[in-house]
């Protein structure tokens, strides 16, 4: 009798739960951890990289994706859901924001759009929520967050936030990291994990995470985190980092270009990782 | 004659100073040769970012309501003020929107930009090629006379007060050439924290 | 050869229309009426194309009515006038454009502040003290120049009126056949009572 009121995959259950979203959340907590520490000049995104056979060609298949310059993701759950959403973040950016204001979107705005496509899947007729759950982190241009009025190289634009009144944007600048559910909600966070281990992970982040952490000290704390989870061997083609840190001018490809700003995200290299590890 | 760019008649310019911008308009509506309204402005202020709009009168209303509801919806979705930066890319990307059926305006925005304060002025055409200018930018079907009087009387680096007298005997002597516009002014000068509207009677013949 | 003429003055708007339904050089009515009212407070008149013209000034009048039901209030001028120039925009870049010319007046039941809007087909919109449309514009709009102050009393504003009107029999080549007059004030749309039979002699 209880299938006759299954009416679609996206309906209530008389407990007030969409089981489906439940169901994508546990397909989520059985992904590959994969976590993110905010530091005060950028983030730190890092995951395991599981090859299931000493035969797969780790160097060539990647976890943590670029969505814009200065904004990088990267996931837990299904795979394939996660190309999916790759795909569609991307495009927004584009179709959204860039199309329109030729700038890219600040980091909320990027979240708030992949967060409504996900949230679109779980109310719509005929699909399946995704089985991911996202750590978007970005840098966004304004004023950083520790920049006090008077003090800093922006006595200008200081004037101009006291004189608009107006919280976050442009004024708000700074490093941004987001977790992103099966729901399409979504979380700030100075530190977070996702997955398997996201619960023993973010016991590790409340003790080793401090305020005014360097993006060094955040890629340490996040490989040291990544140990605790790790269930393999720890080296350069099984973890994944990616960064937002200081503009990579010399990744722009081309130079002599006056007021043109390289991109704050990157993946890094197996050797650069390789060379983390060594030093822990 | 009958181009749709001059049935209402109408002009503006925008100017750059010294940590300061101008923009101005004329205050004619009309039909062909006929005057309808003689306060009829040009300029809207979008936040601390203005934008003039010269040609056909219902476009004028059309694309400021426009670009009114989509600077509303930026502000609200990102919790800041429009840049007068992106306000003119946003202006361009909903002109080339209509490409192939275009609203016939002439828009032209001024504004300080929100992070370095550094002046800022730019004009469109009608389906939103951006013209980017360090000195002035005129519209309208004044705008002959406009490019003449801009060039005789802009100099670098005018404080707000020159730029004033500058920017309103340019539009002034201008329109006066101009049978489609005139009727008096209004004149935005926009500094850093003060923003002063004025009104000009002008000539009313 | 359609006539519309408005005028507002101290708390009162005037709205003045021909009475001549024509098509082509044929009078086929003497006694049309040009307007409608939107709401209690709200007056259009109307001319251009036959069809067109009640099409559209129909429409609106229903839609206002409907936002009153809907609502429970009532949309005041300013509003009415944005909403009716949206939809001569809305029509003007369909495939079939309304071909209407309107004018637009009103009283704020609240303030009770006069309006009156110029709208043409082109859904070019202006708030005006005094407004025509067609061949009255040339006729009537420099009589109002001089003799038009936002202030003046409604027998002043008849008075003005009465000029304009005059001077549109002794120069328009066509007989309009007299003009409906109605005013608009705080207490509602009326009527008036506007005597049109006295020989009008050539300049």
């Amino acid at each position: 009798m209880a299938d006759r009121y299954s009416f679609s995959l996206t309906t209530f259950s008389p407990t007030g739960k969409l089981v489906q979203i439940e169901y994508a959340l546990n397909a989520v907590n059985q992904g590959v951890t994969a976590l993110g520490i905010k530091a005060t000049n950028g983030i730190v995104l890092a995951t395991e990289k599981k090859s299931s056979s000493p035969l797969i060609d780790a160097s060539s298949s990647s976890k943590i994706s670029l969505i814009t310059p200065n904004i990088g993701m990267v996931y837990s759950g299904m795979g394939p859901d996660y190309r999916v959403l790759v795909d569609k973040a991307r495009k927004v950016t584009h179709t959204n924001y860039k199309r329109i204001y030729n700038e890219y979107p600040p980091t909320r705005i990027l979240v708030q759009d992949v967060a409504r496509v996900m949230q679109e899947a779980t109310q719509s007729g005929g699909v399946r929520p995704y089985g991911v759950s996202l750590l978007i982190a970005g840098w966004d241009d304004g004023i950083e967050p520790e920049t006090k009025a008077g003090e800093d190289a922006e006595p200008e634009a200081e004037k101009l936030a006291v004189k608009s009144g107006k919280t976050g944007g442009i004024l708000k600048g700074g490093p941004s990291l987001y977790q992103v559910d099966p729901s399409g909600s979504y979380f700030p966070w100075k530190a977070t994990a996702i997955g398997k281990s996201a619960t023993s992970a973010k016991t590790f982040l409340e003790k080793r995470y401090t305020e005014g952490l360097e993006l060094e000290d955040a890629i340490h704390i996040a490989l040291l985190t990544l140990k605790e989870t790790i269930e393999g061997e720890m080296n350069g083609e099984t973890v994944e980092i990616g960064i937002v840190g200081p503009p990579e001018d010399k990744l722009l490809g081309y130079e002599g270009v006056e007021g043109a700003v390289g991109p704050r995200f990157r993946v890094l290299s197996s050797q650069e990782v390789e060379d983390y590890l060594t030093n822990l | 004659m009958s181009s749709p760019f001059s049935i209402n008649g109408g002009a503006a310019v925008a100017m750059v100073g010294k940590d300061c911008v101008a923009i101005a308009c004329d205050l004619r509506l009309g039909l062909q040769s006929l005057t309808v309204s003689n306060n009829y402005p040009k300029i809207f202020p979008y936040g601390d970012v203005y934008l003039g709009l010269t040609g056909l009168a219902t476009d004028i209303s059309t694309v400021s309501d426009l670009l009114r509801y989509k600077v509303n919806m930026y502000r609200l979705r990102e919790e800041r003020a429009i840049s007068p930066q992106t306000l003119a890319n946003l202006v361009s990307s909903s002109l080339y929107e209509r490409r192939f059926g275009p609203y016939f305006v002439s828009p032209v925005i001024a504004g300080l930009n929100h992070k370095d304060g550094k002046p800022f002025i730019c004009g469109f055409d009608s389906i939103g090629c951006i013209d980017f200018a360090k000195d002035f930018i005129v519209s309208g079907t004044a705008s002959d006379q406009l490019f003449g009087m801009c060039e005789g009387l802009w100099e670098p680096d005018l404080g707000p007060d020159e730029l004033f007298e500058t920017i309103s005997q340019a539009l002034l002597s201008a329109v006066d050439r101009d049978a489609l516009s005139g009727w008096g002014a209004h004149v935005y000068i926009i500094e850093k924290d003060k923003v002063t509207k004025r009104l000009l009677k002008g000539r009313q013949d | 050869m359609e006539v519309l003429l408005g005028i507002t003055g101290k708390d009162f708007t005037i709205i003045c229309a021909s009475k001549a339904a024509m098509r082509g050089a044929t009078i086929l009515k003497a006694s049309d009426d040009k307007t409608r009212n939107l709401n209690k407070h709200n007056l259009m008149a109307y001319s251009g194309e036959a069809g067109d013209t009640t099409q559209f000034a129909e429409y609106v009048q229903a839609n206002v009515q409907l936002y009153s039901m809907r609502s429970g209030t009532h949309l005041g001028p300013d509003a009415v006038a944005n909403f009716v120039r949206g939809e001569v925009a809305k029509a003007l870049r369909s495939r079939r454009p309304y071909n209407v010319n309107l004018l637009l007046g009103g009283v704020d039941p609240t303030t009770g502040k006069p309006s009156l809007y110029w709208c043409d087909y082109l859904a070019a919109l202006a708030k005006l003290p005094y407004a025509a449309h067609g061949y009255a514009q040339y006729y009537c709009l420099s009589i109002l120049d001089k003799h038009h102050h936002p202030d003046i009393e409604l027998d002043q504003g008849l008075k003005i009126l009465r000029m304009c009107t005059d001077e549109l029999k002794r120069r328009l080549p066509i007989d309009f056949k007299g003009v409906l007059v109605k005013i608009i004030t705080k207490d509602g749309i009326r009527e008036h009572d506007y005597v049109d039979d006295k020989q009008i002699l050539p300049a």
